[in-house]
């Protein structure tokens, strides 16, 4: 079976539901509340951004966000960003550990929080040598874009257990 | 008006609690969840209160501070688990979606029970009955340990986490105890070597100030004499000494390589399902080497240079006590400079741990993949691979090395320069005034000075080993101290497993952020045979994990034969069920062992027997080795279908109550498939099987069909009924049955 790629410029998108929208192709096919997602959510976020129906298939395949008229990148982008929404991680305030579960204290874009790490080792991974994707032990995720741009103390902290 | 005792997840804030009791002035709320996020997603709060009959969302994001929704006038209501948080959305009866609450995934499972709730009591279900739903998963959420966070076994018990836990020194303790004999006895030797090492430099100021100016050489043949007799005890005692130490400190690594590998068994599925094996196998081999070490290092060559250390100072301060304080001034800084040393090691090391990790991770995965990398011609790729890797680890070591080669240095230049102070002052001292400092009492000095300063050095590198182990003791408690699957009916076992299994209310996610069962709900009679179809992902193996009590924290209940199955003792539990996966597990072993591994100890003729009623005899038997064959890792050697037929056998052997089949067939040959089914058959008469399966042949022994979707069951009952419905089971038969048809055609052909 072969998959349904596109071009930014073959479609048209409307947001309905923030992370819903209706799309129609030039040809005046209307594909209505699509649901788009990144299929690289960690390497790739302006690549390959697949449009799920309510019943979760597949109907097509966006190749680069790149080609899309700017408008209509910003929309698209506005649902993967209400999708995607994770807290970026801006200061570590603090870090304490007890009974082998570490309690982080962060400053993030979203505001203040605590949340706990059960296992260092599997609950954060570096990428790129600088983006840091972290999981707390309830399963939220976190970000950290660039960790040489955080403020050196919380560099010192987080950086020997990458 | 808001009862005292309202069912809630966590104290709303004042905010909230003023407008909810405003709302419900006429009735009154079952229960309500408390969020953690406001509706833009920034952290905040918002709250959900249920009535029988309505839902109302409190929060900064509605007009007026809330918004209330009759279920009447609710079309659905859901939650949208996206990728970082998740929110619970309604869609009114008028079509519009409004967002009633968003929230992290903590509170993703009650915010599951409030839209059931909504759902199902709109539907016509019992208010009470879905009530009793969503108080277990309150329950649920209640049972986990407020100081570590992790499940506890019921609610309110105690944390076997947390119970009695101490620090690294406490666990190092529990190992050390059963050699602390030996371990004595060393300590007691080390102090005579210790006492034998300190006599030398005074017999050499005795030699320098009396003896030798004496000119008596009788006297200097007894001296030296003497000397060497120090020198046997000091020696010999040393090498018992080290006998000892070695089979204590063997004895201390056997015992923890047995602990981590036995706890490593009873660890839940969770655990590998986060866990690398290369990461298990690293604590394992390298971990408690380098714990080891750093015990030893403590125990026994701590206490030797602490003797050494005060009986030094106390001869120095006999000999000449402005010298020996002189003589003290670098350590401040000695001691200083190993904190600084300490701080700026120990992250070099869980960094190179890490990678030490990666490169294991590697070899893990590609060795026993040797043939898929042959077979992709990928052998220069995964070199290269494992090369980076090592690269990585080098870049790490070399960092570590930097520091560690600097540091040790700089502490020798720091002794030297102590002892070029002594050999200053003590020097002017014996020109100046000879009468109060000898030479030979110098010599002595400078010798005990040099003695002094190793127990000084010993203790500023401690902190080097001691980082070392606490990067690796940090990785040897993840295992020790992780949670063990709960065997909450110990010895609680069943006269016989007649095979009744009920699920009831089942809702199960391996982690919060996507569930994987959803409000599972059904009753298989003893005997029946049981078909579970559904496309791939819909949680078909996953209603078998839980069977197999593989992951225990679901909410609901399962029942065997009436009897919740986390009251029944596990092992007897799992003895009870044959499982038979898709992909079979050989040991590397005989083929004889691998077969009678179910019931260790069987006789031959019962190994014969389950061989053969599993169609595995035959092909065993014309094997030159026949059944003393032994297999490679995981069964090399042997087809899958062959492998398959041995699982069965094993299955065979066991004689469980229930059956469970995880596409056993799905991967094999349609003469094989024929081979697998036949012992199948056989071994199914009579017992409760589930059989999980794709292929229309193996579905047709079933005499009832569960049909499983994204987690839901949507059909359940007899193949005629689900046929008579038209649904899902009734295409996916008619596809198989065309696509079986094609097959038999084309075979045909190919005959003619």
């Amino acid at each position: 079976m072969s998959r349904n790629f596109i071009d930014g410029n073959e479609i048209r998108i409307t947001v309905k539901d923030k992370i819903f929208c209706d799309v129609e192709f030039f040809s005046g096919e209307k594909l209505c509340n699509l649901e788009p997602r990144r299929l690289f959510p960690v390497s790739g976020l302006s690549e390959y951004i697949t449009f799920l129906d309510e019943n979760g298939e597949e109907q097509f395949i966006l190749r680069k966000l790149e080609n899309m008229e700017p408008s209509q990148k910003e929309l698209l982008l506005g649902c993967l960003e209400e999708y995607y929404r994770i807290p970026k991680i801006t200061r570590l305030v603090s870090r304490s550990e007890k009974h082998r579960i570490w309690l982080w204290n962060v400053e993030t874009d979203k505001g203040n929080y605590t949340f706990e790490i059960i296992n260092h080792i599997q609950s954060m991974k570096m990428f790129y040598d600088k983006r840091i994707l972290i999981k707390d032990g309830n399963d939220n995720r976190y970000e950290i874009p660039n960790i040489y741009e955080l403020d050196k103390r919380s560099q010192k902290l987080i950086l020997p257990d990458m | 008006m808001i009862p005292k005792n309202l069912l809630i997840n966590k104290p709303a804030s004042p905010e909230i609690i003023r407008i909810a009791e405003k709302l419900f002035k006429n009735d009154e709320p079952l229960f309500a969840v408390v969020g953690d996020l406001e509706l833009d997603s920034r952290y905040g709060e918002g709250a959900v209160y249920v009535t029988k009959d309505r839902i109302v969302a409190i929060g900064s994001g509605f007009d007026g501070g809330f918004f209330s929704l009759d279920f009447a006038d609710t079309d659905k209501i859901s939650v949208k688990r996206m990728y970082g948080n998740a929110v619970l959305k309604a869609v009114t009866a008028g079509g519009s979606t409004i967002d009633l609450m968003r929230f992290t995934f903590a509170m993703a499972d009650i915010c599951d029970a409030a839209a059931d709730f909504v759902t199902k009591v709109k539907e016509g279900e019992s208010v009470e009955d879905r009530l009793a739903a969503v108080e277990g998963t309150f329950k649920n959420l209640r049972s986990f340990c407020p100081k570590c966070g992790r499940k506890l076994p019921s609610p309110n018990a105690d944390c076997l986490n947390c119970q009695g836990k101490g620090k690294i020194a406490a666990t190092m303790l529990r190992y050390i105890k059963p050699y602390a004999g030996k371990l004595v006895f060393c300590i007691f030797l080390s102090i005579v070597t210790t006492v034998a090492a300190l006599v030398p430099p005074y017999v050499t100021s005795l030699m320098v100030d009396s003896v030798i100016p004496s000119g008596s050489k009788k006297m200097l043949v007894a001296v030296i004499a003497f000397l060497v007799l120090v020198y046997v005890v000091q020696y010999g005692i040393g090498a018992l000494r080290a006998y000892h130490l070695r089979i204590a400190g063997d004895g201390i690594i056997a015992d923890l390589k047995k602990e981590i590998y036995a706890k490593a068994q009873y660890l839940p599925m969770k655990f590998y399902d986060k866990t690398s094996t290369g990461s298990v196998i690293n604590r394992v081999n390298s971990d408690t080497t380098v714990l080891q070490q750093f015990m030893l290092r403590i125990t026994q060559e701590a206490v030797v240079q602490l003797f050494t250390m005060i009986g030094i100072i106390i001869i120095m301060m006999c000999m000449n006590w402005k010298l020996t304080l002189l003589s003290l001034t670098p350590v401040p800084i000695v001691v200083l400079c190993s904190r600084y040393f300490g701080k700026k090691i120990g992250p070099l090391y869980r960094r190179i741990w890490r990678r030490g990790v990666a490169i294991s991770s590697i070899l893990s995965d590609t060795i026993p993949a040797v043939r898929i990398v042959k077979s992709f011609s990928s052998e220069e790729k995964a070199v290269k691979n494992f090369s980076r890797q090592v690269d990585d680890w080098l870049y790490e070591d070399k960092k570590a090395g930097k520091v560690a080669a600097i540091f040790p240095n700089i502490i020798t230049f720091l002794i030297t320069c102590g002892s070029v102070i002594i050999w200053f002052v003590g020097g002017n001292m014996v020109i100046d005034t000879p009468d109060k400092l000898s030479l030979g009492v110098l010599v002595s000095f400078i010798s005990y000075t040099s003695m002094f300063y190793n127990p000084v050095s010993f203790f500023a590198n401690l902190s080097d080993s001691y980082q070392n182990a606490l990067a690796s003791t940090e990785k040897i408690m993840d295992i020790i101290n992780a949670e063990p699957e709960h065997d909450f009916g110990k010895d609680n076992t069943l006269d016989t497993i007649k095979g009744k299994i009920e699920f009831r209310n089942v809702n199960f996610s391996f982690d919060r952020s996507k569930k994987v069962l959803n409000d599972v709900n059904f009753v298989i009679n003893p005997g029946d045979v049981v078909g579970i179809v559904g496309t791939t992902g819909s949680g078909k193996s996953t209603l078998i994990n839980l069977l197999m009590r593989f992951y225990d924290d679901y909410e609901g209940e399962i029942f065997i034969d009436d009897v919740n199955i986390k009251d029944i003792d596990m092992g007897y539990y799992r003895s009870q069920i044959g499982y038979v996966q898709q992909e079979p597990m050989m040991f590397r072993d005989t083929i004889f062992n691998n077969i009678a591994y179910s019931v260790p100890g069987a006789h031959p003729e019962q190994v014969l027997n389950a061989a053969d009623v599993a169609n595995a005899h035959g092909f065993i038997s014309r094997l030159p080795d026949a059944y003393d064959t032994m297999l490679g890792e995981r069964g090399v050697g042997l087809s899958g279908g062959e492998k398959q037929r041995l699982s069965i056998a094993r299955a065979v052997l066991k004689n469980p109550g229930i059956l469970i089949f995880d596409e056993a067939t799905s991967a094999v040959d349609s003469e094989t498939e024929k081979l697998i089914q036949d012992a199948i058959n056989r071994l199914i008469r009579g017992r409760t099987t589930l059989m999980i399966a794709h292929r229309l042949s193996t579905l047709r022994k079933a005499n009832k069909i569960i049909v499983v979707d994204k987690g839901n069951i949507i059909e359940f009952g007899t193949p005629e009924e689900l046929m008579a419905l038209k649904g899902k089971y009734y295409k996916l038969i008619n596809i198989q049955s065309m696509s079986e048809k094609v097959a038999a055609e084309k075979a045909a052909e190919n005959f003619e």
